[in-house]
């Protein structure tokens, strides 16, 4: 059965671990602009954590004019070809949820895709296994 | 499983392996090997326009014939030698460059590659008319790809060009600007206000962020993009910010209801 990256926010410290292990596992440096998963706060103990949901019927999947984004099998995440993107912005704005995003330097999408089938990056840092692959 | 040829070839003296119906630059983008490019994106078709792309092959049954061939439309064949960088292809990419800054003496992006081939100042007669355009097609088949079939290469020779149809703003045209983004001299000019997007002759109207009033797409886009992705226009209305800020919202309300019930999955409506 295919692994699935499990939430549990009363888990959440809000540390923003995930948010640096992500960034530095894509785009090999530090910025919260550039991570796939997003961390919020509501006071008291109540954390978030938002990030793809890897939807069956992807609204950006349905909008992306080059079949840029297709879903990667194995994994069952919705991955980016960046070579075939055209960084047209669609698909962010397609997403309901708001989880799809920009590199700000050259348009082109990013999303969560699951660290393509090794345990993710967020859900090896959580210390408080807020964040799980299992 | 479908039973897809192998086809071993030799690039600057090492082996690969490609799939059938490959093209070299292909192989090379997947290696790492450099080749320079300007009209070629990997979504849409190559149409060696550019001619950058050019490599030398050779084949040992060949007896001895090689020959310039533009890596972007050249398909993979089995034993095939390929040579990315030598003297000719350095010379041809130079004439290249050397006539493209001819025609575009202003593009920094021209000047900056054919600089890198030792071009500061072209040795023919500069253009007479200002523009950046290389005529690569890019935004042709961009557009094409979008399924709006807006602009086309028109005339030949030294009066081609990127035109609208009968120099008139095009009907099709649904103002996404993806002509303009993936422009690589950035010649294609658009305007953007909160209100209306000025491209190709047109003035279309922005539809704002329902929460945030951002500006979004055009209208007459959004009418398109529904249609063809068959999903809601309401789809299309919402900024990204802003549907994450609902997203958020959704959560902190059930976080509200249930002032303890922290452990319990949160469900997110759609």
């Amino acid at each position: 059965m295919q692994k699935t990256l499990t939430i549990t926010p009363s888990r959440c410290t809000s540390c923003r671990t995930c948010e640096l292990a992500c960034s530095f596992k894509h785009a090999g440096k530090g910025g919260l602009g550039i991570a796939r998963i997003r961390t919020f706060m509501f006071g008291e103990g109540k954390n978030q954590i938002l990030t793809c949901f890897q939807c069956d019927e992807a609204a950006c999947v349905k909008v992306c004019p080059v079949e840029a984004l297709s879903r990667n099998e194995s994994t069952g995440a919705i991955e980016v070809n960046e070579a075939r993107c055209i960084g047209c912005g669609l698909c962010s704005i397609a997403c309901p949820f708001g989880h799809m995003n920009h590199d700000g330097t050259n348009g082109i999408a990013v999303k969560c895709d699951l660290c393509g089938g090794d345990e993710p990056a967020c859900a090896a840092f959580c210390p408080s296994r807020a964040l799980e692959y299992r | 499983m479908t039973t897809e040829k192998t086809i071993s070839l030799e690039i600057n003296g090492r082996f690969f392996q490609a799939r059938e119906g490959m093209t070299i630059l292909d192989v090379a983008k997947r290696e790492g090997i450099p080749i320079p490019t300007l009209c070629y994106h990997e979504a849409l078709e190559s149409v060696g326009n550019c001619r950058l792309c050019m490599v030398e092959i050779t084949h040992p049954d060949w007896k001895g014939w090689k020959g310039l061939v533009t890596s972007c439309l050249y398909p993979v064949e089995e034993g095939l030698q390929v040579t990315t960088d030598n003297k000719t292809i350095w010379n041809t990419r130079r004439t290249i460059l050397d006539l493209l800054l001819a025609r575009c003496p202003d593009s920094d992006v021209i000047q900056k590659l054919a600089a890198e081939y030792g071009v500061t100042v072209t040795s023919y007669r500069k253009n007479d008319v200002e523009t950046k355009c290389i005529l690569c097609g890019l935004c042709v088949r961009v557009c094409a790809a979008k399924g709006a079939n807006a602009i086309s290469s028109a005339g030949r020779g030294i009066e081609k060009m990127i035109a609208r149809p009968f120099d008139q703003p095009p009907p099709d045209c649904i103002g996404c600007a993806s002509c303009a983004h993936i422009c690589p001299t950035g010649a294609i000019e658009y305007e953007d206000t909160p209100e209306v997007r000025k491209i190709w002759g047109h003035s279309f109207k922005m539809v704002k962020c329902e929460s945030c009033g951002r500006p979004i797409m055009p209208e007459k886009q959004l009418e398109f993009e529904a249609e063809k992705s068959g999903l809601d226009p309401a789809y299309f209305k919402t900024c990204s910010v802003c549907s994450q800020r609902k997203s958020i919202d959704t959560i902190r309300s059930a976080f509200d209801m249930k002032a303890v019930g922290l452990g319990e999955p949160v469900e997110v409506a759609r």
